[in-house]
């Protein structure tokens, strides 16, 4: 391997802006292109970051990181292939042998990233509470600035000391840790709802919570249907609101309530 | 109630577009499994809560704590919501608060479906796959086509939603603030029946087990999905409710047991994702 000292600062740097993008400004947001393209630059050979850098591209189709999900961290496999298929000269199949692995390494430690936020989020609002609006922010930042690591830090250790550290670090990890990571993500998002139906009307309503799990547990109507099916009882409670508020005010005179609550909901005057 | 209402606003254009930016800079990254994308909307909201909030600390104290529920959805349009909330509150004040809970709990699936199908899913296929097979010929012009279809869109939409939700809230605000307490109720339907879809939707596990009977296996998912589909996922959910409302658990104890119950449950191999 030939890659210079300051071939891997600059690599740790892009891989590090590559995720802090994604998580922020997303100006480059699932684009695995740009750090193919400059991973070839830092290496001296763009053509061959370019052609990696669609190859994976084109691998990622599709594949989207829809609320919150974990996805493979292509970005980090364009650049740890570009990387490797450039300094070992034996192109894109040995880069992406080892890239790829990497990228889905990277799931576990955004997961892991993700729970750091949790304890990052919950300072945050300590701190809302007590005023202390400067560490308020503080905390989220940190959440922000950390984001990168996730990327930067199996980039920086594949191509510092080569693919063999990473399979080692793959290796030691056990099964039950790994899958039960994965497993508390998919868990943890019930403490979120468990906490908003305390704070909504969820005992008074109960009737649409149900009708939302029926439309989505039984029948798998996407969360748009959902939401179209909430707009219309939506509408509905409206209409029998303004119904009922419209009659105490006008009980003298019941002919108007009607035409008035049609009036109402259409254009208030 | 009406004695509170105040037709004196106090955020300006300027104050609309800090909180832009600095929800760009934030933006998801945030996410953590509890609250989602909660912080980051704290964090955007703080300096014009604190205008609106001025020489009220109670009332910034509810506000905030109100940011930082549960909120999740499409970042980039997202901050069409929180304009819009900040606008109830700029008239209304606490007042308004669990109208902008409802508002922000309502049309966050909304807003989620379709940013995340037309943002996360199809722009990126379709530039992806022009910017890849342009690229494969030795082309990289695909590439920078992409960057700068996103920095268009990132100073002409991105950094001016919190204005249009925001005017756009005024509008509203002024033509039915007689009806906005019935609005308020009525926006909770939609939020609750969003809710009841975000259980089977986004806490997702199964069990892996199997009982073999006289020669016979059974998956025990297949029994359990025949009596109530998500199951599992909604008695999680129901569990954490009853320990927070009933047995107040705090939120910091009950994360830590779903991440003890997680790493048992996968070292015997009794719960998968």
């Amino acid at each position: 391997m030939s890659i210079s000292i300051w071939q891997i600062i600059l690599l740790t740097i892009i891989a590090y802006l590559a995720h802090f993008d994604f998580n922020s400004i997303q100006l480059f947001t699932f684009n695995s292109l740009i750090w193919g393209l400059l991973a070839g630059l830092i290496m001296g050979d763009m053509k061959t970051g370019v052609e990696i850098g669609a190859t994976v591209q084109l691998m990622s189709l599709g594949v989207v990181a829809v609320g919150g999900a974990s996805i493979p961290n292509y970005p980090v496999t364009a650049i740890i292939t570009t990387a490797i298929a450039i300094s070992t000269g034996k192109g894109l199949g040995a880069g992406i042998a080892i890239g790829l692995p990497v990228g889905i390494l990277g799931v576990q430690l955004d997961i892991l990233w993700k729970m750091f936020n949790g304890w990052t989020a919950i300072k945050a609002q300590k701190y809302a509470d007590e005023k202390k609006y400067g560490a308020m922010q503080s905390m989220t930042l940190l959440s922000t600035y950390t984001a990168g690591l996730v990327s930067a830090l199996p980039v920086f250790l594949s191509v510092a000391f080569g693919p063999s550290l990473i399979k080692a670090i793959l290796d030691f990890m056990p099964k039950w840790f790994t899958s039960g990571l994965q497993l508390a993500g998919a868990m943890l998002p019930a403490v979120g709802i468990a906490m908003l139906l305390i704070y909504m009307p969820s005992g008074k309503m109960m009737e649409y919570l149900l009708i939302g799990f029926v439309l989505s547990a039984y029948l798998k109507v996407p969360i748009i249907g959902v939401s179209l099916i909430g707009l219309a009882l939506m509408y509905h409670a409206f209409k029998e609101l303004s119904k009922k508020s419209n009659a105490v005010v006008e009980k003298t005179d019941n002919a108007v309530t009607e035409s008035n609550t049609m009036i109402g909901v259409d254009e208030d005057e | 109630m009406s004695n509170e209402t105040n037709d004196q606003t106090v955020l300006t254009k300027k104050d609309l577009r800090r909180a832009s930016w600095r929800w760009i800079r934030v933006g998801i990254s945030s996410f953590n499994y509890q609250t989602q994308l909660a912080p980051s909307v704290a964090y955007a909201m703080l300096p014009s809560l604190r205008k609106i909030y001025k020489g009220k600390d109670e009332d910034l104290r509810l506000s905030l704590d109100n940011e930082y529920k549960y909120f999740n959805t499409n970042p980039w349009i997202a901050p069409l919501i929180f304009g819009a909330t900040l606008a109830m509150e700029d008239k209304d004040g606490v007042e308004t608060l669990d109208g902008v809970q409802s508002l922000k709990v309502g049309l966050m699936g909304p807003l989620a479906g379709i940013g995340d199908t037309i943002i996360w899913a199809m722009l990126p296929t379709i530039f992806g796959s022009i910017g890849a097979s342009l690229a494969k010929q030795g082309n990289p012009f695909g590439i920078y086509l992409w960057v700068i279809f996103n920095l268009i869109v990132l100073f002409f939409i991105r950094s001016r939603e919190f204005e249009i939700g925001y005017k756009q809230g005024m509008k509203f605000l002024s033509t039915y603030s007689d009806k906005l307490s019935i609005f308020t109720e009525a926006i909770s339907v939609l939020g609750l029946t969003v809710i009841g879809a975000l259980i089977p939707s986004t806490v997702s596990f199964t069990t892996p087990l199997k009982m073999v009977n006289a020669g016979v296996t059974l998956k025990v998912q297949d029994i359990l999905d025949k009596i109530l589909p998500s199951m599992l996922p909604m008695l999680l959910v129901g569990l954490f409710y009853w320990l927070i409302k009933k047995k107040n658990w705090k939120m910091t104890t009950v994360i830590w047991l779903t991440i003890a119950i997680a790493m048992v449950a996968a070292f015997f191999n009794v719960l998968t994702v």
